[in-house]
């Protein structure tokens, strides 16, 4: 059979850089083949070249066995493929139909006028025949992420696409959105369509894909059947060494203690209690985990340890001191690092350049300013060190921080708050949303932290992280802890019960609907996972 | 799905591509601006040179015998030539007229303007840089020109007479004028951070109350009774700042504007190698991230706003010292300017001084405009206004744009690919 995609030994060069090393991708029709590397491996660049985006330096493409150039997306367009990016094009106030049809839109009285009732008519159609559950009328400022990309593919449908490239699907997609996009996938290709899509997470490669590619330094490194390639092949050969998947934790006896937490409450935004009697302590040399479902009150716990926000009871103790009268710049200069949940938002300046992210909570300290004067030669070589440490593309401390993808965002701040020789490091979702090397990287600098002696809270949805990594291990649910475990010898199903708000002992015997929903949590919470 | 909401998202596309824009296209954009500003303005001329009557034509449409009553080329060139004080001779470009001298009476006045404005300027950037939307610099003015008066012209009879007590008169004057400029700037600064009252409105509402309380208190207390208008008495002439170069009836003091370099140089170190304005300039962009950063978000309002008024008040202190020599009620509305000039310049103090010299220059040439030609005033104002407004407007718009959508504006450029195409 003839592959729907064939690409023969591309090669793309920007100035400077081989993005694409004379790359060969086959896809064959009717299946999903997922594009597997790093962050900077050549993935999009590939997939730009197939869409039109680029044109190759060297090499050709051959769609349904014929050869073919494209000078631009619409020409790949008009040939049947469509790409969905990871950022949606679509305009909020208008509806689901209005943006599928854009640009495309049926017309009545010989063309003058958009025929809203066909637009509708047709995309309901469209929608039904694939197993899309949307509503045409729906404005898209209504609708969940996960609806925004049924539309962007109905997009790609509509204008006749066969072949479909979706870059990074799931990076905005919550665990159960991601299933419901892989049954998506599955429905496609039954009606044959091609489906290529660019990750970066091995578990959702080998679930959703037929045939898996990988990608590393531009170069295509193999080609492997999904069904029967192991997790440890894939990340070797994606990274190109042996890769730790499971971190150990070594033996470590732990100090003194340096934050303790007693009974205390905290209210979210809205004003609802968010936290409710919290206590625990970690030691020096001691790593505490967080693990439950995002949301219940784990984001507010944090804030109020790193000073962002006030309890409304309760106390909490920094090394022997008080900590609620510490302001957050006392807590900084006091030695608490703190990798943000939101690192767009909060955790660095986006239109700051990495220099000037590199001192950020630290712009007073003496390190970097004296006499109110910022020294930005040192704070110049502080970012340098970091991005050089960390692995931040590209290597350019003067790139702003908008410019960095997610990931490097990510090592970039995680960079910058390990590298203040912390005494406790509260870690949110350390690892989120960057590549397993750098994933192996992160933790084996939270194992280097525990081991010099620092205090870390780590919170993260990963089960598997939090569980590998933490000496105790909390599970939160519903803004209290329901129970703390050692990690060593609970299972899985047991912290699903606790995520879940059961107790461990009684909740076994609980009702089956319940350990059902435990078990979803717990895909959601590995799913993202190696 | 209304006409409305459809606009409303082409209204934000457009935004999200203003916010995007390099330096240097942003200049490009401000010089395309103030081209098309000359065409529309010149348009304009032609159309009420059209509908007014006049004995002689002063331009014909080439090729034609219709005729109108202004010449926009010949308004135009007066307008830049006329704020220079007429280096060229118009009937032959390129030549200059070699009775010409650089310290003329015009562009003393056109350096006159941009020297307040230079201050004004300052005063409405560092607030809109902390992302304050500060509008009270008029009020703090007002406000630092008044104590600036009452200070000298009742400190005068305590320091003797002469350059000694010049200077000694001067620096209090300035000193003074900064101290409650600055103090008055706090109280927006303080309603915002401990009641979390909105800085527009306070301000705006301060503006007011600066006026009025003003007027009173001269009118009432300190006026001079031999003054026509509501004045206080006048400061004596050695504690006046001098014009060195220029005519001593340019009102321009060359020490002014040095001191306006100084002040724009010091802002711009503030901003860019100090702690404080890091924190500053964190506030502005990203409040979330500041907070983060350990920035007292509360202090930075209250400080910043004391800077701003503080610069408002030596504009107004610059105004007694060079101008008028006292205070009286007709103060010039230089602070509303200021917001212009900062919005012109990017909110960088760098580029309060191209802004604010063409704001002096479009103010030196109007009178020279209105001085030489039979063209209203009016019009002049339209043509001014209509120079700011098509040059500040992609600027402004890039300061709502940056507000409405936040951080999101910068997010597809982050996060858009996984880097294929750079970081290899």
């Amino acid at each position: 059979m003839t592959p729907a995609v064939h690409l023969d030994t591309i090669t793309k060069r920007f100035p400077g850089v081989v993005a694409n090393d004379a790359v060969d991708l086959v896809v064959e029709e009717g299946t999903v083949h997922a594009l597997l590397g790093e962050n900077g491996a050549g993935k999009t660049t590939l997939m730009n070249v197939l869409y039109g985006l680029y044109q190759p330096t060297e090499g050709k493409i051959h769609i349904n066995g014929i050869e073919r150039s494209f000078d631009s997306p619409s020409d790949a367009i008009d040939i049947g493929i469509g790409m969905i990016h990871q950022h949606f094009m679509l305009v909020d106030p208008m509806t689901i139909a209005e943006n599928v049809v854009l640009g495309n839109e049926p017309k009545k009285y010989g063309g003058l006028l958009v025929d809203h009732e066909q637009a509708i008519k047709e995309v309901r159609k469209l929608s039904e025949r694939y197993g899309f559950d949307v509503d045409p009328t729906a404005p898209i400022e209504d609708v969940s992420v996960g609806v925004q990309q049924r539309v962007e593919i109905l997009k790609a449908l509509y204008r006749g696409a066969d072949i479909l490239i979706l870059d990074e699907p799931t990076a905005v997609l919550t665990p159960q959105e991601v299933d419901e996009l892989f049954e998506v996938l599955t429905e496609l290709t039954a009606q044959g369509k091609t489906i290529i899509f660019i990750t970066h997470k091995l578990g959702e490669a080998m679930e959703a894909a037929d045939e898996i590619t990988i990608l590393r330094n531009g170069k295509n490194v193999g080609t492997m059947d999904a069904n029967t390639v192991t997790r440890e092949e894939l990340a070797k050969r994606m990274v190109g060494r042996e890769v730790l998947m499971e971190p150990q934790l070594s033996a470590n006896e732990p100090g003194e203690v340096v934050l303790s937490v007693d009974d205390i409450f905290a209210e979210d935004d809205r004003g609802v209690e968010a936290v409710s009697d919290v206590s625990f302590s970690i030691r020096e040399g001691e790593i505490f985990g967080i693990a439950g479902v995002d949301g219940n009150g784990q984001s507010e716990l944090v804030e109020a340890i790193t000073g962002l926000r006030s309890t409304k009871s309760g106390s909490m103790t920094y090394r022997g001191k008080p900590l609620e009268q510490l302001s957050r710049r006392e807590r900084i200069g006091a030695g608490i690092a703190y990798v943000p949940e939101d690192r767009q938002e909060r955790g660095m300046v986006m239109p700051f350049d990495l220099v000037e992210n590199g001192i950020l909570g630290s712009q007073r300290a003496t390190e970097f300013a004296k006499n109110g004067r910022i020294n930005w030669d040192r704070a110049t070589e502080h970012a340098e060190d970091i991005i050089a440490e960390y692995d931040v593309r590209p290597p350019n401390a003067a790139s702003t921080a908008g410019s960095l993808s997610g990931g490097n965002q990510q090592k970039f701040i995680v960079g910058r708050e390990f590298d203040r020789e912390p005494k406790l490091v509260v870690a949110t979702h350390p690892t989120r949303g960057v590549d397993i090397g750098a994933m192996e990287f992160i933790h084996e600098q939270l194992q280097a932290l525990r081991m010099a002696g620092a205090a870390v809270l780590l919170i993260s949805s990963n089960l598997s992280e939090v569980q590998s990594l933490s000496d105790r291990l909390a599970v939160m649910h519903d803004g209290s802890f329901s129970g703390v475990v050692d990690p060593a010898s609970v299972t899985e199903e047991e912290i699903g019960l606790l995520m879940a708000g059961e107790s461990i002992d009684g909740g076994v015997d609980a009702t089956l609907a319940d350990t059902e929903s435990t078990t979803d949590d717990e895909a959601d919470n590995t799913g993202g996972k190696l | 799905m209304s006409r409305a909401d459809r606009l409303r998202g082409r209204i934000r596309e457009s935004l999200g591509w203003l916010v995007e824009r390099s330096a240097a296209e942003r200049a490009l954009i401000s010089l395309a601006s103030l081209v098309f500003a000359i065409l529309v303005g010149a348009v304009i001329i032609l159309v009420s040179g059209r509908v007014t009557e006049c004995s002689t034509a002063a331009f014909y449409l080439p090729y034609t015998s219709i005729g109108f009553c202004y010449d926009p080329v010949q308004i135009y060139l007066l307008l830049f030539n006329g704020a220079l004080g007429s280096p060229f001779l118009l009937g032959e470009p390129g030549l200059i007229d070699p009775s010409w001298s650089v310290f003329n009476f015009r562009f003393g006045f056109t350096l006159k303007e941009t020297t307040l404005l230079v201050f004004t300027g300052l005063s409405v950037a560092i607030s809109f840089r902390a992302g304050l939307f500060n509008i009270g610099t008029q009020g703090q003015l007002v406000i630092g020109a008044l104590a600036t008066a009452l200070a000298m012209v009742y400190a005068a009879p305590l320091v003797p007479a002469g350059l000694a007590g010049g200077v000694i008169l001067i620096i209090l004057g300035l000193a003074v004028g900064a101290l409650f400029g600055g103090l008055y700037g706090a109280i927006p600064g303080l309603l915002k951070a401990y009641a979390d009252a909105n800085e527009v409105i306070t301000t705006i509402m301060l503006n007011f109350i600066a006026a009025n309380i003003a007027f009173v208190l001269v009118s009432s207390v300190f006026r001079d009774p031999s003054s026509s208008v509501v004045a206080t008495y006048e400061i004596p002439d050695y504690a006046q700042l001098p014009s060195i170069a220029f005519p001593a009836s340019s009102n321009f003091s060359e020490l002014g504007l040095i001191a306006g370099l100084f002040a724009i140089a010091g802002l711009y170190y503030l901003l860019e190698h100090t702690s404080f304005g890091y924190d500053i300039r964190t506030s502005g962009v990203q409040p979330e991230a500041a907070e983060y950063g350990g920035v007292d978000s509360k202090k930075t309002i209250v400080r910043s706003l004391t800077i701003s008024g503080a610069f408002g008040g030596i504009a107004g202190a610059l105004w007694v010292l060079m101008q008028t020599a006292r205070w009286e009620s007709s103060v010039p509305a230089l602070g509303f300017d200021g917001i212009t000039v900062s919005i012109l310049a990017g909110n960088n103090p760098l580029g309060v001084l191209p802004a604010a010299l063409l704001f002096g220059m479009l103010k030196g040439g109007a009178v020279e405009v209105a001085f030489q030609t039979d063209v209203p005033s009016d019009l002049i104002g339209v043509l001014r206004g209509l120079i700011i407004l098509f040059v500040a407007m992609p600027e402004f718009f890039r300061m709502i744009g940056k507000r409405l959508l936040g951080t999101d504006s910068q997010a597809p450029g982050a996060a858009a690919t996984d880097g294929g195409d750079v970081d290899e």
